[in-house]
This record gives structure tokens, C-alpha cells and sequence, in this order.
């Protein structure tokens, strides 16, 4: 038995090691590119992709750091493009390589200031947290983050468990920036977040789409790829996702080519393929996002969540730098 | 050992707890079979069970690796913790308390963090992230469970059956394999069982030791969280423990001999 | 030879965790006496910052809150405990009871997560029962609140508690039992005076299993705790990946770990055994 045992792992490690040919090595998000995307990819190139996942900017981010190593392709947001950027940790592109870039929106270029001029990072999807409100069981309400003051909805409410967007969402409706680490704005937001906290049912990052979809929370904060995804055509009609009209925050996932990646060839096939319209047509038709790429807007089937329009009143997530202890320190007098 | 002799009290506690243990697993079952993706019955439906069978290459992939490593992890951990366990337990050492402190940390250190100081290990050592990482950091949590579950098994036994082997002139491995292990027996089951669990679960720990193309279960469910955890995970849990009540039943004459004396 | 043997039995421990822990440990130690690197990981210059931003009172909060959480929970789950592995450990199908109280625990535990609140929501099958016989005509809050936080922690860690129970009272002679009765004791006494004391082992490795893991948790208060649910666990891994303090996890975990150990360590001499340890010839 135990000889047995050892014989798989040792094969399951020869297997892992010994695969001839090409294969890429896709560190993501499950579920942010469709299987058929990735099939297709590997048909037209005569390659193996290998899709390694995780679950948070954050996770990621710590395990490259501590010294994980070995993929080619990683999908960081805008502000952990700058920090990995300024760590060292990606490949600088050669530009001639990505012949695709040619059809990237220049509405979500100018807004891109985590990697002016995309030396490091082109990106994928633009979206941001907005609200989504079971029209079902609230009735009359304003496309406003002062939804979380109702107190009628007590109980009903979550925002997420997340201090960039809860805080964000919260300076962007005194009208300040949602990167500001200014001692007093940030006061302001934190006085702002404990009033929300009062009429909130709990913080939460992981079961909030689950919840909405039972119809345990009417209002959440939440991405909308994720909230839609939990629901089935016909819940979808009862559902008003919204950007809050003060605006909050956005974001916009990048794909980059880590340093030292071992297939960097196939990294470059890879992102160019990603922008070929047709192809990023698909992508957009199964995210529901608004297509951040201008020669696939033709082909798109499925109508977005929402626009690139909307997210103008939206703003960036940028890296806080040292502003992150300021931030933190608000955010666990909110939390704790 | 009639049922009386364990009083009603003992009964409703027993049953308390499957209750508790099954009603969870019961609503998953269900909810395999709903046609709708969230927790809303919506009508009987097999799509799940089509979209595990025929759609999900990754998952099954990811379930495989799983289940290698725990049993491989539980195996080499049930085998150095018992030794040590009983070798601890019977033999005076000097550093006998340094040792039982490190088997113990394990235990005590937060996850998070283990998983964190083993990656900068590895990374420093130059060992290659994969399933051989995740191999090791498992056999290393699962250790001290073992090691504590069998020293309290050991914990006041009499000492006297193996003065009396001895004396009759056992060899050492006969006193091993004929006195100590059969007393343990139950003992190394729970910790298989225990070490088993705990490596099929984890998730943090997993996550910082995996390297490419290492993803095991509980990595591929936690990332599904971004956008939504579908259900054919439940219908692959229906079809986990359908699958391992087959082979509990198939097998229970094998373990027969392991547990009972 | 009974020397040599008995290093042969300890060989593979020592060498497996001193060649594989004693690394690791060094590296948690050292970290935490460094200065942090502002996108994580540390800087070289020795500090004492990370032990000096531990003296918070929110920390201290959160530190009793995790402490009468878990610590409740491990209780719950002592008692629900010992009599089930006692009824194992008397019953003629051990194997299938093993596997009959293990299986559940095969599955994600985000799914039976999951599966708990749809039993326990607002539109969960407990309200939806009780409102359907008319016992109440509103939905009780039976989630996100820290007795679910408590009941989610005991259904999480009772396996780890029964198992090594179990294991400890199956060698148990049940016939003191018996004595005992004999003898004029109640069911409760002879249990309490007899069983009790000669388990008390298991009972041992059972509360660290379940109240070790139980405090560090950090999933289950974000998944069924409220709005002021938070566990240290919490605070170790937003220091880790959000705010990217390796320096102050490292500090907490170093700072926790040391508390257990000498809270161990004064368990350990008080219930040190020597007359029974056989010494080395």
C-alpha cells in the first residue's frame, strides 16, 4: 500500500516535471478567462497552459514576495502593478511583441497611472465595486452610497470586508480622493464608515453574492461580475446594480510577465492573443464587463453591467505607499 | 455491551452530534440536485453532476492531487510521529523536552505564518514549489496531532507487559510489532484518519508551499470566490462521500484487522 | 541495544522537524526584530518597532475577544466529546464510527460553510420551518452574530476532540466502572471519579486541538460573524498580506506562541510522570 502511494506521488512529480513541449504557466483568478479561451490558445500555439489560481491581489502578492516563483503570466490590479513594479518583479515589455495593444481604449489608457505608457502591463478588465440592490424587497431608493444610512434596512446591508473599498467609497462621498491619507479626510471617511456600520449586518469579502442571491442581504457592496454570476436569468431581472453617483473606487486588471518567467515567448503569444478582438470579445460576453477593447466592441453578444462611461465618476485604486498605516489605522478602529 | 449500559444520556449526545456532523451535508446533497445556482430550489435538476463529469478537467485534476498528497502525508506522518511518540514515551533522553517542544510548534504557530516562513525556506533552499512542498509542509503539521494523539494513548499504560516481553526474551522489533503496536492500534487509526483531514482541508499553508501547477482542492475552491463558488463543487462532495462510504464498506474487513484486537 | 533502539525511534522526528521547523522557526523569530520593507518582507536593521505596536489596546480587545470565543467553543465541544467517544469506544463497530464522525469533514469546508447558512439564515430551513408552524412570525437572527461564530467553531474542530478521545478511552477498563457502581457511586459520580481521571490525557490532546486552531481561525468569523466579529487569526493575516507588516505578524505569532508553550510547559511539569519513563542502560 504505502509502496503504491509512493509510486503515484513520485509519477505525479515526474508528470509534473516531464511534459515535453511548450507550456505557459497562467497565474489568475479561477474563472476570470473562460476554458474555451485558454483551449483555443492552446490549440492555435501547440501549447499546455497551466492555470494556477488564488483568491486575493493580496495572497498573490505575498507569495511572489516571500519567493514563489515559476509563473509566467500573473493578473495584478492597477496599484499592485505599481508595487511589483517597484519591486522589481516584472519583465519590461517589448512593445513590438504586443501587436494587439493597438486596440485598447483610450479612455481606460488615460486613466492608467500605476504604469504610464504600459512599459509593464497591459490591461484586461476595467471594473469597480458597486452597489446591488434586490429590487424585490427595496422599493424606492437613490443610486447613492447614503443607501447604507437607511436604518430601515438594518440588518439587510453588508459592505465589503475590505478597507480600500469601504473607505474609498466613503471619501469619494465627501467629494475627497479615494487615495487621500490626509489625517483629516480620512477622520471624515472613518466617521462616515462607523454610521454605515451601524445599519450594516457585517463586513464581507467572501459570501456576499451567495447571500444576495438568497435573498439574506438586499443592498451590497460587491463587483457586479461576481454578484451576477451567483444568479440565474430570471433572479437577474429583480437585481439594480449601480455606481454610487459620488463615485467610488475602480479598478483595472493587468496582465504582466513576471521576471525571470521561464516562457516569456509564450507569456508575450499570450497576452497579444488575449487582445485579439474576436477573442477578447468572448471574455467580455462571459464577465459582462465593459470591453476595454475597442476593435472587439463589434462582436460583443451580452450587454455589459455597466459601461466604461460610468466608471468616469469612478476613481483609481492607486498604492498608498507609507499611506497604508494611516489607512489601516482608520480602518481598524472601523473594524475591530 | 448492551445499549442500556450506555444510558440515554450517552445516546442523545451521540446522536446530538451526527445530527450536527450530517444535517450540513444532508442540505448539500439536496442542493446538488437544485437547478439553480444559489441556495433557492428551483427544481430537480443532474446539471451539476453533468457539468463535474464531462466539463471539469481542472477540478478533478486539482482533486487528484488532494487526495496523493494526503495520503501520502498522513502515511509518513503517522509513521514518524508514532515512533516518535513511543520513543519518547519509553526512553529517558536528555533533549527529551526540547524535542517534544518542537514536535508541538507545528501545532502552536498560526497557520498564515507557517505557510509564509516555510515559503522563504524553500525559496532560500532552493527546493522547487510543487507537490514534494506541499508533501512536506503537511507531514510537518500533521506530526504533532499524531504525536499527541499517541502519547495519550500510551499516556498511563502499564509498563510491566513490556518489562514481561522483555524478560521472556523478546527482541526489540518483536516487542514493536507483537505488544506496543497492537496497543496503539486505534490510536495510529484516529491519527491516519486525523492527518488525513487536516491535509485534505488546508488550504492557507497550501497555498504559499504550492508552486506551479500544483493547485489542490481547497486552492481551486478558495479562488472561486471571487466569482462565486459554483455548485458542481457540491455535487463533487456528493460524489466524494458516496464514493468513500464504497470503499469504507469494501474495505471495513481489512480495517477490522488494523482496530480491533 | 535498548539505547540504540531508542534512538532509532526518535530519529526520524528529530531529524524531520530539526532539519525542516528549526529553519522556519529562525526565520519567524528573526523577522520579528526587524524593520518591516513597505511592500512586505523585512529590511536589514534591528528593531523593536514590531513589539512595540503590539501594546494596542484594540489588539487587547480583540485578544480577550478571541480568547472567550474560543475558549467557549472548546468547551462545547469537551462536552459533546467525551460522551460520543465513549459510546465508540464501547461500541463493537469502532471502524464504522471512526469513519461515520470523520467523513463529513472530507468535504470543503467553505461548502459546509455555505450549507450552515442556508440551515441558519433569514430564508434558512430553521426559520422556514418555525414560521411555517407558527412558533414565530418573524425570522429569528440565527447568523452573523458570535453564537453562530461559536456554533460554526464547534462543528469545525469536534472531530479533532472526539478522535483523540476516542483513542484514549477505548484502553479504558470499563469495569471500574462498574465497580464504582457497585460501590454506590452514581452513573455522573463514577464517571466524573473514575473515567475522568484516567483519560485526562486525551482530554488534554483534545482541548489543544480544538482550542489552538479555534484562536488562530479567521474564516469563520469573517464568514458567519457580524460587523464586529474579528480573531486574531484576523489580525495576523491583514498584518501579512493587506497592510504587509511582516515584522508585527511575525511578533504576534512569536509573542502567542511563547504564551502556549509556558502555558503547556506548567501543564506538563505538573503532570510529569518520571517513575514510569524507563531510563536508558
Amino acid at each position: 500500500m504505502k509502496n503504491l502511494l509512493l509510486g503515484l506521488l513520485l509519477l505525479g512529480l515526474v508528470g509534473l516535471v516531464g511534459c515535453g513541449g511548450r507550456t505557459l504557466y497562467v497565474y489568475n483568478w479561477t474563472y476570470y478567462i473562460p476554458d474555451e479561451v485558454v483551449k483555443q490558445f492552446e490549440q492555435k500555439f501547440m501549447c499546455k497552459v497551466v492555470y494556477d489560481v488564488y483568491s486575493s491581489n493580496e495572497e498573490m502578492f505575498a507569495k511572489l514576495k516571500a519567493g514563489g516563483r515559476g509563473y509566467d503570466v500573473v493578473f495584478p490590479s492597477g496599484d499592485f502593478v505599481k508595487i511589483m513594479i517597484h519591486e522589481g518583479m516584472l519583465e519590461k515589455f517589448e512593445k513590438s511583441k504586443l501587436t494587439n495593444v493597438k486596440y485598447l481604449d483610450p479612455r481606460i489608457l488615460e486613466k492608467i497611472t500605476f504604469d504610464k505608457g504600459n512599459l509593464y502591463s497591459v490591461p484586461y478588465m476595467a471594473g469597480t465595486a458597486g452597489i446591488a440592490v434586490n429590487k424585490k424587497c427595496v422599493k424606492d431608493y437613490d443610486h447613492s452610497s447614503s443607501i447604507f444610512d437607511r436604518s430601515d434596512l438594518k440588518g439587510r446591508m453588508t459592505l465589503l470586508d475590505d478597507m480600500r473599498e469601504v473607505l474609498g467609497m466613503a471619501l469619494k462621498s465627501l467629494g475627497y480622493s479615494v487615495n487621500s491619507t490626509d489625517p483629516s479626510e480620512l477622520e471624515q471617511a472613518k466617521a462616515v464608515a462607523l454610521r454605515w456600520k451601524k445599519n450594516i449586518l457585517k463586513f464581507d469579502a467572501e459570501s456576499f453574492a451567495k447571500g444576495f442571491a438568497a435573498g439574506e442581504y438586499w443592498v451590497v457592496q460587491g463587483y457586479a461580475e461576481n454578484v451576477f454570476l451567483e444568479l440565474d436569468e430570471e433572479q437577474r431581472k429583480s437585481v439594480d446594480f449601480f455606481i454610487p453617483k459620488e463615485g467610488t473606487t475602480m479598478y483595472i486588471d493587468s496582465m504582466v510577465i513576471l521576471k525571470n518567467a521561464p516562457h516569456v515567448d509564450l507569456a508575450y503569444e499570450f497576452i497579444n492573443f488575449v487582445h485579439e478582438p474576436e477573442v477578447y470579445a468572448k471574455i467580455a460576453d462571459y464577465l459582462q464587463l465593459p470591453a476595454i477593447n475597442t476593435g472587439a466592441v463589434s462582436f460583443i453578444k451580452r450587454p455589459p453591467h455597466y459601461r466604461i462611461e460610468d466608471l468616469d465618476k469612478c476613481q483609481l485604486k492607486e498604492d498608498l505607499g507609507q499611506g497604508v498605516i494611516q489607512f489601516n489605522q482608520a480602518w481598524e478602529s472601523i473594524r475591530m | 455491551m448492551s445499549p442500556q449500559k450506555r444510558g440515554l444520556f450517552t445516546w442523545t449526545m451521540v446522536l446530538v452530534t451526527l445530527a450536527f456532523f450530517y444535517l450540513p451535508l444532508l442540505l448539500l446533497t439536496f442542493f446538488s440536485f437544485n437547478h439553480s445556482k444559489s441556495m433557492v430550489w428551483e427544481g430537480a435538476s443532474f446539471r451539476w453532476y453533468a457539468a463535474l463529469f464531462l466539463h471539469s478537467p481542472d477540478l478533478w485534476a486539482s482533486f487528484g492531487k488532494s487526495i496523493m498528497i494526503a495520503l501520502s502525508a498522513s502515511l509518513v506522518a503517522t509513521l514518524i510521529g508514532s515512533l516518535g511518540a513511543i520513543g519518547l514515551y519509553w526512553y529517558a533522553f536528555k533533549s527529551k523536552r526540547v524535542i517534544t517542544v518542537l514536535t508541538l510548534l507545528p501545532l502552536l504557530l498560526p497557520e498564515i505564518i507557517m505557510g509564509v516562513s516555510f515559503l522563504i525556506f524553500f525559496s532560500k533552499i532552493g527546493l522547487p514549489l510543487g507537490l514534494f512542498s506541499i508533501f512536506i509542509a503537511h507531514t510537518t503539521f500533521c506530526i504533532p496531532y499524531v504525536f499527541l494523539i499517541m502519547t495519550a494513548r500510551l499516556d498511563e499504560f502499564d509498563y510491566s507487559v513490556i518489562e514481561a516481553a522483555y524478560d521472556l526474551g523478546a527482541q526489540e522489533w518483536v516487542v514493536l510489532t507483537n505488544v506496543i503496536l497492537p496497543i496503539c492500534r486505534p490510536a495510529i487509526m484516529a491519527s491516519l484518519l486525523m492527518s488525513a483531514t487536516l491535509s485534505l482541508e488546508d488550504f492557507v499553508i497550501t497555498f504559499f508551499v504550492a508552486g506551479p501547477g500544483s493547485t489542490t482542492l481547497p486552492l481551486y475552491i478558495y479562488s472561486m470566490i471571487r466569482f462565486g463558488v459554483s455548485p458542481v463543487i457540491n455535487a463533487l462532495s456528493v460524489v466524494l462521500i458516496v464514493g468513500t462510504a464504497i470503499i469504507a464498506v469494501l474495505t471495513s474487513r481489512l480495517f477490522k484487522y488494523v482496530i480491533q484486537k | 541495544m535498548k539505547s540504540r533502539s531508542g534512538y532509532a525511534y526518535i530519529a526520524p522526528l528529530s531529524l524531520w522537524m530539526g532539519l525542516l521547523l528549526l529553519a522556519p522557526i529562525g526565520i519567524i523569530l528573526s523577522y520579528s526584530f526587524l524593520k518591516r520593507g513597505l511592500y512586505g518582507g523585512v529590511s536589514n536593521q534591528i528593531t523593536l518597532e514590531a513589539y512595540q505596536q503590539l501594546w494596542s489596546p484594540l489588539y487587547a480587545k480583540v485578544f480577550l475577544n478571541t480568547l472567550l470565543l474560543s475558549g467557549i467553543a472548546t468547551v462545547i465541544m469537551i462536552l459533546m466529546a467525551i460522551p460520543t467517544a465513549y459510546f465508540m469506544a464501547r461500541s463493537k463497530r469502532k471502524t464504522l464510527w471512526l469513519f461515520l464522525i470523520i467523513i463529513p469533514f472530507w468535504t470543503n469546508f467553505l461548502i459546509r460553510i455555505y450549507a450552515w447558512i442556508a440551515i441558519l439564515g433569514n430564508n434558512g430551513i430553521v426559520n422556514q420551518c418555525l414560521l411555517r408552524v407558527g412558533w414565530i412570525d418573524q425570522p429569528l437572527r440565527l447568523l452573523y452574530n458570535p453564537l453562530s461564530v461559536i456554533l460554526v467553531l464547534v462543528y469545525t474542530y469536534l472531530p479533532f476532540a472526539i478522535l483523540p478521545l476516542f483513542s484514549t478511552i477505548e484502553k479504558f477498563d470499563f469495569s471500574l466502572l462498574e465497580a464504582a457502581r457497585d460501590l454506590g457511586a452514581t452513573r455522573f459520580q463514577a464517571f466524573y471519579k473514575v473515567l475522568i481521571p484516567a483519560i485526562k490525557s486525551g482530554i488534554f490532546s483534545a482541548l489543544l486541538f480544538c482550542f489552538i486552531p479555534a484562536f488562530g481561525q479567521y474564516a469563520v468569523p469573517a464568514l458567519v460573524g457580524d460587523s464586529r466579529s474579528y480573531m486574531m487569526g484576523n489580525i495576523i493575516a491583514r498584518e501579512l498580506t493587506i497592510t504587509r507588516n511582516w515584522p508585527l505578524s511575525a511578533a504576534i505569532s512569536t509573542l502567542l506562541t511563547l504564551a502556549t508553550l509556558f502555558a503547556l510547559m506548567v501543564f506538563v511539569i505538573q503532570g510529569s510522570r518520571p517513575a514510569r519513563v524507563k531510563p536508558i542502560e
